[in-house]
């Protein structure tokens, strides 16, 4: 997988936490996966269709969760991870997949993303897609990491 | 009187933050959509002065909901309210009769900015 298809995941993810909760992120190492996998507890599936497809993940442990979904409801506390903080995750994951792809759009790759999925529990594989993963940890001071499992391929030509 | 908006959202996190933002501002949430058929059918019912429009949602999308709703009332303001902020995207709403939008994640004070220009005509 190209890494010019990652780049705009890990800017969009900075500036749109830094305008949700004010806190920046910082970029750990970048690692490579065989197959898209996640074995974290919180996980924002989203859909990316278009020029370039695929999914991405946004995973985070349960604490990360509660402490992100707390922040970004103006510090009211999150003591059980209700629906209102699992929307809240997943608009997270939606803002970011949104704003990734309007930077793909400017890079002249024209995608669309889908609502995104919260999946909860550690050791998911999503086999529909047979395209490596790069995976970009990102710590969030406060509130912990973020782990951005990306895997997207140009489109394939349908067979006719 | 307060001025009657319709949200549109299917993120229950952003109907409460946008729902928030305009009820301690001195509008009143008149209904809160889920998708774009409810906010055409909400629009017809509730006959609101604004309407806030998310775009990607399940069911029927913004985009389409805001074709609808300005078929049926040509006055409709609807503002866009979205995480997809592609050129594109922009113009279509625009040239379908959006009046504003708004690109996810907003600041309050970008949503009441353009309520308020909206509503003060």
């Amino acid at each position: 997988m190209k890494v010019e298809y990652v780049t705009p995941f890990v800017s969009a993810s900075s500036s749109v936490i830094h305008t949700l909760i004010g806190l920046s992120a910082e970029r750990g190492k970048l690692s490579a996966r065989p197959q898209l996998f996640t074995s974290q507890q919180v996980n924002i599936v989203c859909g990316i269709t278009g020029e370039i497809e695929g999914q991405v993940i946004y995973g985070m442990s349960m604490v990360t969760a509660k402490k992100m979904a707390s922040k970004m409801l103006g510090g009211q506390p999150v003591p059980e991870f209700d629906q209102l903080a699992a929307s809240a995750i997943a608009e997270l994951g939606n803002m970011i997949s949104g704003s990734s792809s309007n930077q793909l759009f400017q890079s002249g790759f024209k995608t669309d993303i889908t609502p995104p999925t919260i999946v909860k529990g550690p050791n998911i594989s999503m086999s529909n897609f047979d395209i490596p993963t790069l995976v970009i940890p990102l710590n969030v001071p406060e509130v912990g990491e973020l782990e951005i499992a990306v895997s997207l391929r140009q489109r394939q030509k349908q067979a006719a | 009187m307060a001025k009657r908006i319709l949200i549109t959202d299917d993120a229950l996190f952003m109907r409460v933050t946008l729902k928030n933002i305009l009820t301690s501002n001195g509008y009143e949430v008149v209904g809160e959509a889920e998708n774009g058929t409810q906010a055409v059918k909400l629009y017809e019912e509730l006959k609101p002065d604004l309407v806030t429009m998310d775009i990607t949602m399940p069911e029927m999308d913004g985009l389409e909901a805001l074709k609808q709703i300005k078929a049926a009332d040509a006055n409709a303001k609807v503002v866009m309210c979205t995480a997809m902020g592609q050129k594109n995207m922009v113009v279509e709403a625009i040239q379908s009769g959006a009046k504003d939008f708004i690109v996810k994640p907003f600041q309050p004070d970008r949503v009441l900015e353009a309520v308020g220009k909206l509503l003060a005509a």
